[in-house]
């Protein structure tokens, strides 16, 4: 037997302890435990589950005539256009800045770094349409950006005219949405070992390739995770729509408002939420999917 | 650690804060300032007054903000309570048990707010329980809401709790309930702070839903920043926002401090 | 520093000087060493001296404050990392969880463009080398904590560097698991004559067997460079004494030319060392070089206060004249029991003399 036939033989197969079975939950009070999960359930039965139902109820209430006619009509045909395509579009927007901006501040910190991160906590718990009403004061008519403008040329009118058009809305919609994806970023950076940048960059991985081949892959799962809730948000968004006061932006969400609250068109509002109901809980259960397997996945590399 | 150079290091600092500043930093700066200006249409606003902050915290802007703070704690107390049961239950039941549970609790977050809102609205404008016009159909959209938030929260923290403390109390000889009330309850205590505090922000925040059904007489703080801002005087929403986020920090400062002492007993 | 009187070449590393702080507080201060091309360089000190950030130095992961880094005739001083051509091992290993084995092993290949064939070739070539070659589609989860070592060494050494750095490579391992490692990486290097290699270690039997000499550090400075032998037997300083091996360090006052006196008694010392009559001096003695009895030419005299069993030896500590004098004995009838009045000895080459 050589040298190295008897260190592997001393190495032996590697036993490692699965996380996985130690971390089953104890066993619930009582031992019934279906019987305890039964009053939470039934309150969201109550609240909640069985409203719903009632919608998509109410939404066939004059059999598929209200589908057929709602599905008929351009508003919202163009809303089902206008919502995803800016749900998409903030997604990329908000993936490929997040990441950015999270690769400085976990990869290439500065002084104060570790606050932008608590900002951004900070930022998350505000509401959405707080950006739109800041947005109004920036470019809004007579906002700063076109004040700006018109003392400097003269102008009766600014440029600036983009925050009642779908930009307006996509502009806010990443400003918002862009920590929702860094958070889940900065959480996976932090597990990944600074040691492998470093060995990488030793072997002769200029920064773009660590960035590609070393960062990224792990990266990966917190990515896609945080993306697909954004995406799933971005569908729902109502209150930056909503703020910005645009009439020719009209989402799902806001054609279900008008319908109901300003029309009292209550069958067409039923047939519109089922429908947003389908395409938002649809890709929402891609994203678990997505999470559950980079949880495992990040399991298995712990 | 990525960029070795020192000069490398400040662009890509300059490129972040180029991005970083305007884009995050400046509307929450734009929204205070303008809170205390009368007008604004250059570079700087003009007219520096208080006045917004007068009416901003009596009359009506007050009843709001009591509104907003009476609905966020009611919801998020609740919210708490069938979350956290939910996620104990989902916890010891299997695999398959579990993920219809998560699926279940997790639900109201994909589905659009303004088609809860329309759901509740739906299904209590209508014997048997009729809430509509209520302060009651409120408070309960935003328990829907937020409960899906605390039901992840707590589900997280369980994931993430050794079970050999649960193990050992029980070879111990404390039966379930009491291995329940004295060892896992007080381990999840940083957790479930934590999640009140996201229910209650939510809750404060709450736009979408609460527009669909909320009565006359019950107005939370959003609402009354919308009615200003759509009415033209975004100078006195913004006063009223920064009311919002004022009242939400204070309230999540005060849960982060329960939460250190948790963490350090 | 060095003695060595060699041209510059291909390989070796030399600090000129090198000083790093951080915050103002300096952690390797005004380093100077030489590494041949082909030597294996151990930094030997306890945690806090600056082995790691020598080290880290050579890497480009810290920036001297003062000082100069060549590698070979480079000045890498102001290289980044991945123009500096080395290669390096870390205590965790740090493969990349994605990637298999060879893609492991085949990433600073890529980095350099290297063309696919020659990839897969070297690949292969080094995974041999390190008997991992039925592993190369394994992920790094799937190996033990020594095959994951070897796959890291594989991959430092894939891209042929002309300097190796190994930071505490053997710490995670357990005691069995590092001795086999460590005639491994003895015998590794024996198959690459013309890398210097730079050998982090708190542990000193580490770096006696590996090394073909040893920098002795302690905050933040060099200490003592020499031969593991050298620095064995004759130490220049109590540090380097008490670090490398273990030592009877005692105080003592010079007594004149080969003389020492020692509470009451007078030693006789080879090693002359500096310093006049009077002065005093530490000396020191290795516990293995004393003997039971009063049979050398200085003998002490004392109570035994602890006997060991360390199976093939006993240890026994005596107290002579306030300090205690400890010995490693091999197993006799004579061994005395603690309490016990007792005699040890030792020739007068086995002493040396430290001047602080």
């Amino acid at each position: 037997m050589t040298e190295t036939d008897a260190v592997r033989g001393a190495a032996g197969p590697r036993v490692r302890e699965r996380p996985e079975q130690r971390r089953r939950g104890a066993p619930a009070p009582g031992g019934h435990a279906w019987l305890w999960a039964l009053p939470p359930l039934a309150v969201l039965a109550v609240s909640f589950l069985h409203p719903l139902a009632l919608v998509v109820r109410e939404s066939f209430s004059g059999g598929t005539a209200a589908y057929r006619q709602v599905f008929g009509s351009e508003a919202f045909t163009d809303a089902l256009v206008t919502t995803v395509a800016l749900a998409v579009g903030a997604t990329l927007g908000c993936v490929v800045l997040g990441f950015a901006l999270a690769l400085v501040v976990a990869f290439v910190p500065f002084p104060g770094s570790r606050s932008v991160a608590r900002f951004i906590d900070v930022f998350l718990s505000f509401p959405s349409f707080l950006i739109t009403l800041a947005l109004l004061f920036l470019y809004g008519t007579v906002g700063m950006a076109n004040g700006l403008w018109t003392g400097a040329t003269g102008a009766q009118e600014g440029p600036f005219r983009f925050l009642t058009t779908p930009w307006g809305v996509l502009l806010a919609e990443v400003t918002y949405f862009t920590p929702f994806v860094m958070r889940p970023l900065l959480a996976a950076f932090a597990q990944l070992e600074t040691a492998q940048l470093e060995v990488a960059s030793s072997l002769g991985a200029r920064p773009a390739r660590i960035v590609r081949q070393v960062i990224l892959p792990e990266a990966y799962p917190a990515l896609m995770a945080g993306g697909a809730l954004v995406l799933v948000l971005c569908l729902n968004e109502f209150a930056i729509v909503l703020f910005t006061g645009a009439k020719d932006v009209v989402t799902l969400p806001m054609l279900v408002y008008s319908k109901a609250i300003l029309e009292s068109d209550y069958v067409s509002a039923c047939v519109v939420a089922t429908v947003d109901v389908v395409l938002s809980v649809g890709l929402y259960g891609l994203y678990r999917s997505l999470t559950g397997r980079s949880s495992r996945r990040a399991r298995a590399h712990a | 650690m990525l960029v070795h150079t020192r000069k490398g290091r400040w662009a890509v600092w300059a490129v972040f804060a180029v991005v970083f500043v305007p884009l995050f930093a400046l509307p929450l700066l734009v929204i205070a300032t303008a809170s205390l200006s009368t007008n604004w249409s250059g570079a700087l606003p003009s007219g520096p007054t208080g006045a917004h902050y007068a009416s901003a915290t009596r009359g009506e802007s007050l009843a709001a903000l009591s509104v907003s703070l009476q609905t966020a704690l009611l919801a998020s107390v609740l919210a708490l309570a069938v979350g956290t049961w939910a996620a104990l239950s989902a916890a010891s039941l299997g695999r398959r048990g579990r993920r219809v549970l998560d699926a279940l609790f997790m639900l109201p977050v994909a589905v659009p707010s303004v088609v809860v809102g329309l759901a509740v609205l739906v299904a209590y404008s209508r014997p048997p329980v009729l809430l509509n016009g209520t302060r009651w159909i409120v408070m309960l959209a935003h328990t829907v809401l937020v409960t899906a938030f605390a039901y992840q929260s707590v589900s997280a923290a369980l994931t993430r709790l050794d079970p050999a403390y649960a193990q050992a109390a029980a070879s111990l000889g404390a039966r379930p309930w009491y291995v329940l009330w004295r060892v896992r309850l007080p381990l999840l205590l940083p957790s479930l702070t934590a999640a009140a505090g996201l229910c209650f922000a939510l809750s404060m925040g709450e736009l979408s839903a609460t527009m669909m059904l909320y009565p006359p007489d019950w107005m939370p703080l959003p609402v009354q920043i919308f009615a200003a801002t759509d009415r033209g005087s975004p100078f006195t929403g913004s006063a009223l926002a920064v009311v919002l986020m004022a009242a939400t920090s204070l309230v999540l400062f005060a849960v982060s401090r329960i939460r250190t002492k948790a963490t350090y007993r | 520093m060095s003695e060595h009187a060699g041209t510059p070449e291909a390989g070796g590393i030399r600090f000129d000087q090198v000083t790093v702080a951080y915050d103002g507080t300096a952690v390797l201060e005004d380093f100077d060493l030489r590494v041949e091309a082909g030597e294996v360089m151990a930094l030997l000190g306890p945690s806090g001296s600056g082995k790691t950030t020598a080290l880290r130095a050579v890497a480009g992961f810290v920036r001297p404050a003062r000082g100069r880094v060549w590698i070979g005739d480079r000045d890498v001083t102001d290289l980044p990392p991945h123009a500096r051509d080395v290669g390096m091992v870390v205590q965790q290993y740090a493969l990349f969880p994605h990637l298999r084995v060879a893609d492991n092993v085949a990433f600073g290949l890529k980095a350099r463009r290297t063309p696919r064939g020659q990839v897969a070739e070297r690949v292969a070539e080094v995974l041999e080398m390190v008997g991992m070659g039925g592993y190369a589609r394994r992920y790094p989860r799937e190996l033990s904590g020594g095959q994951q070592q070897r796959v890291a060494i594989a991959r430092a050494l894939a891209v042929r560097p002309g300097v190796l750095l190994l930071d505490e490579p053997l710490s995670a391992l357990d005691a069995r698991l590092r001795s086999g490692m460590l005639a491994e990486l003895d015998r590794l290097h024996r198959e690459l004559p013309g890398v210097s290699v730079l050998y982090v270690t708190h542990d000193q039997v580490e770096a006696l067997t590996l090394a073909d000499r040893v920098a002795v550090m302690d905050r933040a400075r060099l200490r003592e460079v020499g031969t593991p032998r050298a620095l064995y037997r004759a130490p220049r300083g109590s540090f380097t004494a008490s670090f490398v091996g273990s030592a009877n360090l005692l105080p003592v006052t010079r007594a004149g030319e080969g003389r020492v006196r020692f509470g009451d008694t007078e030693l006789r010392v080879a090693t002359p060392g500096p310093g006049t009559g009077g002065a005093a001096a530490t000396l020191c003695v290795r516990p293995h070089r004393i003997s039971l009895g009063d049979g050398g030419t200085n003998v002490l005299r004392g109570v035994a206060r602890a006997v060991q069993w360390r199976g093939a030896t006993y240890r026994v500590a005596v107290e002579v004249a306030g300090h205690e004098v400890v010995a490693d004995v091999p197993e006799s009838a004579s061994t005395p029991a603690v309490g016990d009045r007792a005699a040890v000895s030792f020739a007068a080459e086995d002493g040396v003399l430290i001047d602080d």
